[in-house]
């Protein structure tokens, strides 16, 4: 029960990757020390495995939640940026550290209340489409209109 | 747990066989994946129609859970605000300048236009102080459970300044 507690808490801290849908290693890496005796082709065999088990495993997840920390900072910078210096560099940097941050959030959200393997992937496909149209009109606003930044500085010129 | 009891009793089975000399080529005992296990337990529970246990409704409210909540919802809601935005500026006609305008022209109260910014402000702010107390907590630090209230405070205390100035100053 324990168990199972604290490897919900450890899906909300962002294990579930962005599209990686493959499975955790969940199998138990514990021998018992009275097995050692056992007949030298079977304790091999355990042996191997279980060294295949600690050494293989990907490390997407782990690259995910790195790669939200880093974007969260990259957005915490554009800040200052933003208002300090604005230009088309900042808009998009801004489109993009935004668009992302947001796609990986809703994600943890949507990876915490959303359950089923249908019922996850369809969601995360209406987020991905969300997120593209999000970048999409970020970007049209950049390129057509006055940009995030002068955009932010009418509004409070009000 | 059950995963501890099925490896001890698996590793038993094997021993017991051991006299065959028969290569197991997954002999390390392996139980279900854990994602395996969630999807019978949510296939399960949405089956059997279970009740669920009155737990938001009885549980005492603090501050820390309360600023978590308000942390998911301002991030939530912010990146709502901003789909739709961009997704405007894909559909409406007109320039970001005209629909300003439009808003100028209902020509609103002072204290109302400083209570819109405030609105506007207060999520950012405080979504992103929490924010920077959310990467402290990932560097390890500030844990024990005074430091997580003195940082709560901080931060509430000084989205709502920011926010304030930010309204009316700027």
């Amino acid at each position: 029960m324990a168990a199972i507690v604290r490897l919900s808490s450890v899906f909300r801290r962002g294990v579930k990757p962005l599209f990686y849908q493959g499975t955790l290693l969940a199998r138990p890496l514990v021998v018992p020390h009275n097995y050692q005796e056992q007949p030298h082709q079977l304790t091999a065999r355990i042996h191997a495995s279980q060294a295949l088990n600690a050494g293989s495993g990907s490390k997407a997840a782990s690259l995910h939640w790195t790669g939200e920390r880093v974007v969260s900072i990259l957005l915490l910078a554009l800040g200052p940026a933003a208002y300090f210096s604005p230009c088309p560099a900042v808009d998009y940097s801004l489109a993009a550290a935004l668009t992302l941050h947001g796609h990986w959030g809703i994600g943890q959200v949507l990876t915490d209340y959303v359950h089923g393997d249908a019922k996850i992937k369809m969601t995360n496909a209406g987020l991905f489409l969300l997120s593209t149209v999000t970048f999409a009109g970020l970007c049209y606003f950049n390129y057509n209109d006055v940009g995030l930044c002068k955009a932010i500085a009418l509004l409070w010129s009000k | 747990m059950a995963l501890l009891l099925r490896t001890f009793a698996r590793q038993g089975v094997c021993l017991s066989r051991q006299h065959y000399g028969v290569f197991y080529r997954h002999a390390a005992p392996m139980g279900t994946t854990a994602k395996e296990e969630m999807n019978k337990f949510w296939a399960k529970n949405n089956k059997l129609n279970r009740p669920m246990s009155p737990h938001l409704t009885i549980y005492n409210w603090s501050v820390p859970m309360v600023m978590s909540i308000t942390f998911r919802g301002t991030g939530v809601g912010l990146s709502g605000a901003i789909s739709v935005f961009a997704l405007a500026a894909l559909v409406l006609p007109g320039s970001y300048p005209h629909y300003l305008d439009l808003i100028h022209s209902l020509s609103v109260g002072p204290y109302l236009i400083g209570l819109a910014k405030f609105g506007l402000a207060f999520p950012v702010s405080f979504h992103t102080l929490n924010g920077i107390r959310h990467l402290w907590w990932d560097l390890g630090k500030g844990f024990r459970i005074p430091e997580v209230y003195r940082s709560g405070y901080t931060v509430i205390g000084l989205s709502i300044i920011t926010s304030l100035a930010v309204a009316f100053l700027l």
